[in-house]
């Protein structure tokens, strides 16, 4: 922990940092721009200079490239080191185009912020200014170079941090250019990222383009909804639209950085068939007459027919306050509960939570982990910035293998080995064992190779996804770590599950909740009344003709959500809830981890600034339209006839579950806090259905973008989705005669959907992989239902 | 000057390229048999030092100090890099040297090699240098099938594959940190130092580079003994001799191998033959386009590294430019300065946009429409300039800039004085 002076004044900071970052430290922020925490120093834009007047370094020298020591005095006052910074200012800013006023950046730019505190203010350059031409970079950003500063942060976010190899650098001297080598949009799912950290308005965000001015937005410290992984995200919004998010800093979990789903998968909160006013069959009706409807007909159902008949469904999207109130609401009926309607995704995360305990990784101990084993997990998919946590962890020097029936991408080297999803829990065994020798022989002899490496790591993680191990790969995957752990030498575990609070309603939910056990007794109409908490039944079971054929039994279903699913559309009674960037709450992500956050904007339908030439509407009324959506945990709140605030809640849930302790205290913007205590496993374990032996089996698979529902109602992301295709080995389809390309039919027990063929050597054999994709006719393969039976035909001609 | 001890031109004939068996004739191969027959590698890093040959690519820097940072005990992946990237505007002399006797830089890199004990080697070589390129190759392999390079060099239990690498052509890739990126096939942007290179070189493995003079001494060093190396100088603190090429108005503009410490005049009025034309001597580049300007006041400075640091300058590569009494000094700083502005990698904001700075500035004095502003602005921009860039080609860049507002400030003022360059008769 060295100390140093800086400006007299003293200042002890951890070793390795830098004398830019002490400083920063003492409230002195001296004006850089290649800099960056997460990209660390580079040098080139020499303008964070200091003189360094005692010490093992001497002279004007950049902090950032400098470590902070003991005895170094250090002066940013300096004239000598101040007239570098006007210089270095004055230069940056010579080919600038000076078009603040048009720019999106205006405000929030670093560009502005630099030149007033650099002391540069009067352009001396009189010389025509270099300008390029822009490229099309596709739909998430919009490139303007004429006003780059050349401090390289893009590329190296992009093609370092990254691993994008389509964009970078181009040209020499004061001809520097940033884009893409060729045309085309660009193809990085972090590309969104060098919006951040472009200091000026090279690199904007296109959906938000000319929408507002960074000082109008409302924003808030939120949580990325649309995976597990739980990162920090800041959404912005005005006139009642959410605009944008940006990534928020949260260094255990994303770091810095966030994947384009989570930046431009918003869409769904402002879209225009969002259900937003209370709907008693179908008829507008106020808050009190729903909620009172609701009691009523509970009370009813109740009376009638026993506590039994009436069953509330949880989910993995609602916050842990609401799924709590569920909970006690449940307490009280003496009625069925159920977190999950998936019964394996249910089952899976519930396992992991109730083994997961100090196994738990972050991302951040991913990034500084040497070796991780993927089973059955596909980041990009299914939680995208763990790989981009896996690509840090091997630029570090760490090792990747993945095992996985899935041609798994990631934006780092990997060594892949394609299994069965049956093999998958013998591969766990093997690992844990020592013993591959069950294994064909090629299989054998990577796995022997990554028995070796275990047992050499120091830092080894193992990594599963709920969806293809289910229960018992979970479990089969705790164990093996338990198994290769030693008190010397720990084995982690990261577990992806389907939602952002997957983690928290598994740690809610009781021992006895069974998804398939609620479906039947649906079905044999002993639960006659179903309430959803942002819960679709409909379209989240993995045999949705099973859950549609037992929710068609209903004799009543009240849905509390703010997306237009399935669910709500069939509703008896809907009450609109806020969308997560609308709401405040807690999610507990994948690792255990409580991540709080707060509302960026209110509800309500946004406005149209200006529509087919006019000026802004102007129409008055009392009520903001379209405001009445409320969180969820204050509607359940009401429904119990309690009146609480969201912290007297949270205390209420930290007296309830000491391991939830700390809840109450959580800061927004800090790194969250690790659940401290286990979930209960499920009572009883569920069979494993046999896989389907004959013929080609089908594999639902989750997918980048189009798979995860509130991501796919978002405009931006709809031009990158893929049209419905199917995954296959080559050599399966030259027995089949099929050549990669081919627009087929593919016929599932659900239906059929027009695909096309794509060809992966780099997947299991005797599968074919299909992407769910909402909004196509392949939205109804959900995965994480084990294998299905298909049949693939050439299309026949119309 | 017939008279002095020729080296590294001894085999220099015109139009000529000497190759193994000439080289033999004349002693070559006797320093590499030396080493490796009787002595180690620590033995030739020794006698590299003592003789006290000094870097001959610019900086100057012992060469025997460089090595001695090197690993070369350190088991493992090394490398010992030979920097031809000769682009130093009026810089021919190690292209003269390739053109006439390839083998002294073979011999030179496998001797080299060994007292570093490193088993890969590369000699980077610039775009333009094909013939020398394939004089080398063709070296290599003559080297190769006489048994001076490959596996088990003589019959000792040391090998070396020695490689030529074409480069892809910039001024940056003569910088070291960008000649192994450029040699990696990355941009050759240069890194950043620490770690240096023999810590961290080239595939982030301990690499020394030396220019291809430098390595070319190394036979004779060996062959002839680091005293009697070290008394070729006329100067106390020199070692060797050096080849010097001149460019410019002078009446000849040969490339030559005199002493070290030969006086700056000797090389103007003997060797060049006076400037041409019987006009007067006004200033020249010492050694090559980023040392700063010497005035006609300072021709009896002795042509080494301290001397002429000592007159505010720079040795440099040792290839003078001269220029006449007909020379506006501004449009000819203006052109160097072009050059390094266009030549810029692009990476640090002094280099890339102030070296722009610095043509505007030039420019529109030169045009006449500077004003005693201008004049201002342009110091600033030197003092801010140099010592504050990523690398030296902004620092060399600024080495005429610097003497010219120092030794010519008169000749600025006249521009901005008359509104015209005063120089042009119209």
């Amino acid at each position: 922990m060295p100390t140093l002076t800086i400006d007299n004044q003293s200042v002890t900071v951890p070793a390795g940092t830098n004398v830019l970052e002490a400083a920063k430290g003492l409230g002195i922020v001296i004006p850089h721009f290649c800099y960056h925490e997460a990209l660390g120093a580079v040098g080139a834009c020499r303008l964070c200079a200091m003189k360094f007047e005692a010490g093992p370094v001497k002279g004007i020298q950049m902090a950032c490239m400098v470590e902070a020591k003991d005895e170094m005095v250090v002066s940013t006052v300096d004239p000598v080191a101040a007239e570098l910074r006007a210089h270095v200012i004055e230069w940056l800013m010579m080919n600038h185009p000076h078009d603040c006023p048009v720019c999106d950046e205006g405000g929030e730019c670093q560009l502005q912020d630099m030149t007033i505190a650099g002391g540069h203010s009067i352009r001396r350059f009189r010389g025509p200014k270099r300008t390029f031409r822009n490229q099309e970079l596709g739909p998430f950003v919009v490139q303007e170079m004429n006003r780059c500063i050349q401090c390289y942060r893009c590329v190296r976010t992009y093609q370092d941090y990254c691993g994008g190899d389509d964009f970078g650098v181009m040209g020499s001297r004061d001809r520097i250019f940033y884009g893409r080598f060729k045309e085309g949009r660009l193809e990085s799912p972090f590309s969104g990222n060098i919006i951040d950290v472009c200091p000026t308005g090279v690199f904007t965000d296109k959906p938000f383009r000319f929408k507002s001015r960074y000082w109008d937005l409302e924003e808030a410290p939120s949580i990325c909804p649309h995976c597990s992984l739980g990162c920090a995200t800041i959404p912005g919004g005005r006139y009642r639209e959410l605009q944008r998010v940006r990534s928020g800093v949260n260094r255990e979990v994303n770091g810095f950085f966030i994947c384009d789903r989570g930046r431009f998968g918003y869409g769904h909160t402002n879209h225009p068939e969002r259900p937003r006013t209370p709907l008693l069959g179908g008829r507008e009706v106020s808050w009190d007459e729903a909620l009172s409807a609701l009691r009523e007909r509970i009370a009813q159902t109740v009376a009638t027919h026993g506590p039994q008949s009436v069953a509330l469904l949880g989910s993995p999207r609602a916050t842990l306050e609401a799924n709590e109130l569920l909970r006690r609401w449940a307490d009280e009926l003496g009625c069925r509960l159920q977190f999950e309607i998936h019964p394996q995704r249910d089952r899976a995360a519930r396992t992991l939570a109730a083994g997961l305990g100090d196994k738990a990784r972050s991302l951040e101990e991913i990034r500084n982990a040497d070796l991780l084993i993927l089973i059955g997990a596909d980041p990009l998919a299914e939680g995208p910035m763990l790989a981009l946590a896996l690509r840090q962890a091997v630029r570090a020097g760490g090792q990747v293998a993945i095992l996985d029936p899935r041609p798994v991408q990631l934006p780092c080297a990997a060594a892949h080995l394609p299994l069965a999803p049956e093999q998958l829990i013998p591969a766990l065994q093997a690992l844990a064992s020592g013993a591959a020798a069950a294994f064909p022989r090629q299989q054998a002899i990577v796995l022997e190779g990554l028995i070796r490496q275990l047992t050499q790591s120091q830092r080894p993680v193992l990594i599963g996804g709920a969806d293809l191990l289910g229960e018992a790969g979970m479990a089969a995957l705790l164990a093996a770590a338990d198994k290769l752990s030693s008190p010397e030498r720990p084995c982690g575990v990261m577990g992806l599950l389907a939602g952002p609070n997957s983690f928290g309603g598994a740690l809610l939910s009781p021992p006895e909740a069974d998804a398939d056990g609620l479906l039947d007794a649906i079905q044999q109409k002993t639960v006659k009344a179903l309430i959803c908490l942002e819960a679709d039944p409909f379209s989240d079971h993995p045999d949705p003709a099973r859950a549609q054929l037992a929710l068609a039994q209903l004799e009543y279903l009240a849905v509390l959500d703010h997306l237009p699913t399935l669910a709500v559309r069939r509703a008896d009674l809907l009450l609109p809830t806020t969308a997560p960037a609308e709401g405040s709450g807690c999610y507990v992500n994948n690792e255990g981890r409580l991540l709080p956050f707060a509302p960026a904007i209110a509800p309500g339908v946004p406005i149209r600034e200006t529509g087919h030439g006019d000026h802004p509407p102007r129409s008055f009324s009392r009520e903001t339209p379209g405001s009445q959506p409320r969180p969820a945990w204050a509607v359940l709140a009401d429904l119990l006839n309690t009146s609480i605030d969201l912290i007297a809640l949270r205390h209420q849930i930290e007296q309830a579950f000491p391991s939830f302790a700390g809840l109450a205290a959580l800061p927004l913007e800090g790194e969250g806090l690790r659940v401290n205590g286990p979930g209960i496993a499920p009572a009883t374990v569920a069979a494993v259905p046999a896989p389907a032996s004959t013929g080609l089996r089908l594999l639902a698979t989750e997918t980048l973008f189009g798979s995860e529902l509130l991501s796919a109602l978002s405009p931006p992301l709809a031009t990158v989705t893929p049209a419905p295709f199917v995954l296959l080995h080559p050599v399966e389809a030259e027995t089949l005669g099929l050549s990669n390309g081919l627009q087929l039919r593919l016929t599932t027990p659900f239906g059929f959907a027009s695909v096309a063929l794509r060809l992966s050597e780099e997947m299991a054999r005797g599968l074919i992989i299909a992407p769910r994709l909402r909004g196509t006719a392949l939205e109804n393969l959900v995965p994480g239902g084990g294998l299905l039976t298909c049949s693939l035909s050439r299309e026949e001609a119309p | 000057m017939s008279d002095a001890p020729q080296l590294l031109f001894k085999n220099r004939r015109l139009g000529e390229t000497t190759f193994l068996d000439g080289y033999q004739k004349t002693g070559g191969y006797q320093g590499l048999r030396k080493a490796f027959k009787e002595m180690t590698p620590a033995e030739v890093r020794e006698t590299v030092k003592v003789a006290g040959l000094r870097g001959r690519g610019g900086a100057g820097f012992s060469t025997g100090l460089k090595w001695s940072f090197f690993p070369a005990d350190q088991p493992g992946e090394k490398y010992l890099v030979c920097n031809g990237d000769e682009m130093e505007p009026g810089t021919w002399k190690d292209r003269e040297l390739l053109k006439a006797d390839p083998h002294q830089l073979v011999e030179g890199m496998i001797i080299s090699a060994y007292a570093l004990q490193a088993p890969v080697a590369y000699i980077f070589i610039r775009y333009a240098y094909e013939e020398c390129s394939r004089n080398l190759e063709q070296a290599i392999a003559e080297a190769k099938a006489a048994g001076f390079l490959g596996k088990n060099i003589l019959g000792s239990d040391y090998s070396l594959e020695l490689h030529v690498h074409r480069s892809a052509g910039r001024y940056i890739l003569g910088e070291e940190t960008a000649l192994l990126n450029g040699l990696e096939g990355k941009r050759p942007n240069p890194r950043s130092k620490p770690p240096f290179p023999a810590q961290r070189g080239l595939f982030d493995k301990p690499t020394t580079v030396n220019n291809v003079e430098t390595i070319a001494n190394v036979p004779h060093i060996l062959s002839g003994g680091a005293q009697w190396y070290k008394g070729l100088a006329l100067t106390d603190g020199g070692a060797g001799t050096k080849l010097y090429g001149l460019s410019g108005h002078l009446e000849h503009t040969p490339c030559v191998e005199l002493p070290v410490g030969i006086p700056l005049r000797t090389l103007v009025e003997q060797v060049g033959g006076g400037v041409r034309g019987g006009r007067k001597f006004k200033a020249c580049l010492p050694g090559g386009a980023s040392t700063p300007f010497l005035t006609a006041d300072q021709l009896d400075v002795a042509m080494d590294f301290d001397p002429i640091a000592a007159a505010g300058s720079r040795l440099g590569t040792g290839c003078v430019t001269v220029f006449d009494d007909t020379t506006c000094m501004v449009a000819a700083t203006l052109n160097l300065n072009r050059f390094f502005a266009r030549e810029s990698c692009g990476w640090c904001t002094p280099c890339r946009d102030g070296l722009p700075m610095v043509n505007w500035l030039l420019e529109k004095i030169e045009r006449g429409e500077g004003t005693m502003d201008d004049i201002a602005m342009l110091k600033d921009q030197q003092r801010n300039i140099s010592g504050r860039s990523f690398c030296a080609l902004a620092e060399g860049a600024m080495g005429p800039v610097e003497s010219l507002l120092r030794l010519f400030m008169d000749e600025i003022e006249d521009h901005v004085k008359l509104g015209r360059c005063p120089l042009r008769t119209r």
